[in-house]
């Protein structure tokens, strides 16, 4: 038995190689580097934000000041640096988004990978994903923030309960093509646990697609994070990319004032492009067929 | 023609589980989540007299399950509660708002579909040329913006700098007649153009990677081989079946274009539900937003149940499947 084990985990070893072979075609991709840097400057700044700026309170003198040497991206219209609002907003918008799509991948990729492996759980399953992918997500987090309460808490888990089935639908069809194949009839007659067959040989087969779904959830919370935020359902006390929009529009600044819209906007772009060319790079890296070699 | 009916019976009957199942989850959210729904559903400021006879008006001293059974009662003769606010049924208020709305997704939709379709085939007919990388670089960036800053930069270069077009509102006041239609139009241009903007990208990817999947296949092969004109082969052949994922993406995209119109609403003032949504936030007029969640989670159910007939229409196959 233990060598029947041994001898089946090998194949699990087979993907390292293939790991290396992806992460060298990945790293011939130029746009994919490039939108890794981006990342990780965006993490960087994030992390360090008390070292880059104030964190920004009080009123200023200077009143919807445009970019200049000493507020580099202008002032608001209560006259607080845009520049030390948009570093500090990648803070809470980062946390949002890693928080809630850690989140939502975990439910995501267990009720996929449980109604792939049991049929039975499946025809249930699937029609629940089915009929929450049908439901319109922006306005039911709305409900749902509005009547919690806005707070850092309540928006992650708004965002994560909303977003697993989509997790669900990418990684259940990519895990049902899976339990067809051979190797899992294999596994089954080999007597292993279905807890171990799921673990060693299911789950390693759905990683990238697990991989391309983190970074895709985590932009689209983001972005949904931003839109709440922007309702003004986001969290009031703390700084947040859709926050300072949702302030220019409150204050009617983003009528005369462009740089207190554009700024954030081009924060949130840069973060969510450079996340979606990631996972376009990871996929043709992953395709033997896409890479050159 | 007896399959076409089960296949229309059956997409009405997924429709109208999907309809209970958006009830049931908007009355478990109102129910569950923490705090007294008491509390959620009537205001501070009411008097003790007017809170109980809501209280009771929702039925909420009675079991949950009877509760439960009665709410789905009151829809059912679309009695979806009073608004806080307004002190009016919120079906008024919701129904004044509604065919901005519709008008606004419909609007943009079509106007998607219109530019998309060309543009995927232009792509397509030549991979790697200029126009497509241009495209697929267009797609990735316009799939990943934020609704309401495309809104901003769109009011304030063409309405605020340029004074092309007005930048709030879905009419002016004191306009009638044929210039009302124009005055509507126009209004619409900026919110119907940012969600075009937003949703572009994903069709034009799509289209593009299955119209050249389909390009490829053994009958566009023999359609040319036989000398059909290009042109003929793509629009005629291939374009049919590489419209059917994108029929598809309709389906999937419908709850992000609710989304984004309500996102779209706010920036532009436009009297739609999405507006009425922000302001029910802003008022903590729940029955309101109960209201806007269950009409719109209606709108794109019965959208969807149009987009799947319409798949039926261009897939032969799927009606008997």
């Amino acid at each position: 038995m233990t060598t029947t084990v041994a001898g089946l985990d090998s194949v699990t070893n087979d993907q390292v190689t293939a790991a290396r072979a992806t992460w060298a075609a990945f790293r011939r991709n130029p746009l994919g580097m490039v939108s890794v840097g981006i990342l990780v400057v965006l993490v960087v700044v994030a992390i360090c934000a008390p070292l880059i700026a104030e964190y920004p309170s009080g009123y200023g003198d200077a009143v919807l000041q445009g970019p200049s040497g000493a507020h580099w991206f202008g002032t608001d219209s209560l006259g607080r640096d845009i520049f030390a609002e948009v570093v500090w907003g990648a803070r809470l918008s980062i946390v949002i988004a890693a928080l809630s799509s850690a989140l939502a991948i975990a439910i995501g990729v267990v009720v996929a990978v449980l109604g792939a492996y049991f049929p039975k759980a499946d025809a249930v399953i699937g029609t629940i994903v089915d009929l929450c992918l049908s439901l319109p997500v922006l306005p039911l987090m709305i409900l749902v923030a509005a009547l919690a309460g806005p707070s850092l808490i309540t928006l992650v888990l708004v965002i994560a309960f909303f977003s697993w089935p989509e997790v669900t639908r990418v990684v259940r069809s990519q895990a049902l093509s899976v339990v067809r194949l051979p190797y899992m009839d294999a596994a089954k007659l080999t007597g292993g646990s279905s807890f171990w067959i799921i673990r060693k040989h299911l789950l390693p087969a759905v990683a990238p697609v697990i991989v391309v779904s983190v970074v895709l959830t985590a932009s689209r919370a983001v972005l949904s994070a931003a839109g709440l935020a922007f309702l003004g359902l986001g969290d009031p006390n703390s700084w947040s990319w859709g926050r300072i929009l949702y302030d220019a529009q409150q204050s009617g600044a983003m009528q005369s004032a462009w740089w207190t819209t554009l700024f954030p906007s081009l924060a949130m772009l840069l973060l969510v492009v450079s996340a979606t060319l990631i996972s376009i790079a990871y996929n043709d890296a992953r395709n033997p067929r896409a890479r050159e070699d | 023609m007896t399959q076409v009916v089960r296949f229309t019976a059956r997409r009405i009957g997924r429709a109208l589980l999907t309809v209970w199942f958006a009830v049931t989850v908007t009355f478990l959210l109102l129910r569950l989540l923490p705090g007294d729904p008491a509390l959620a559903v009537a205001s501070p400021n009411m008097t003790p007299a007017a809170r109980l006879e809501l209280l009771s008006q929702y039925g909420l001293d009675d079991p949950l399950f009877v509760q439960y059974g009665k709410y789905l009662w009151q829809l059912l003769h679309g009695n979806l509660g009073i608004s806080f606010a307004r002190q009016v049924p919120v079906t008024e208020v919701l129904m004044e708002r509604l065919p901005w709305t519709l008008l606004l997704t419909f609007s943009s939709l079509l106007l998607t579909v219109a530019v998309g379709i060309p543009l995927g085939v232009l792509a397509a007919t030549r991979p790697r040329g200029f126009l497509d990388r241009f495209t697929q670089v267009g797609g990735v960036i316009g799939q990943s913006l934020f609704v309401p800053s495309v809104g901003i930069f769109l009011l304030f270069f063409l309405g605020l700098q340029l004074h092309l077009l007005p930048i709030g509102g879905s009419y002016s006041p004191g306009v009638y007649g044929a210039a009302w239609y124009l005055d509507v139009a126009k209004h619409l241009v900026l919110p119907c153009v940012s969600l075009m903007l937003v949703q572009l990208g994903s069709y034009v990817l799509t289209l593009r990677s299955t119209l050249i999947d389909a390009l490829g296949e053994d009958y566009c092969v023999l359609a040319r081989a036989k000398g059909m004109p290009n042109r003929k082969v793509v629009w005629k052949h291939a374009l049919r079946n590489a419209l059917l994922p994108t029929t598809t993406l309709i389906g999937l995209q419908l709850g992000y274009l609710v989304g984004g119109a309500v996102l779209t609403e706010t920036v532009f003032a436009y009297p739609g539900i999405g507006r009425g949504i922000y302001e029910a936030v802003t008022q903590l007029d729940f029955p309101v937003l109960q209201g806007a969640f269950v009409l719109l989670a209606l709108t794109v159910v019965i959208a969807n149940m149009l987009t799947d007939l319409a798949y039926g229409v261009l897939d032969p196959r799927v009606r008997t499947a």
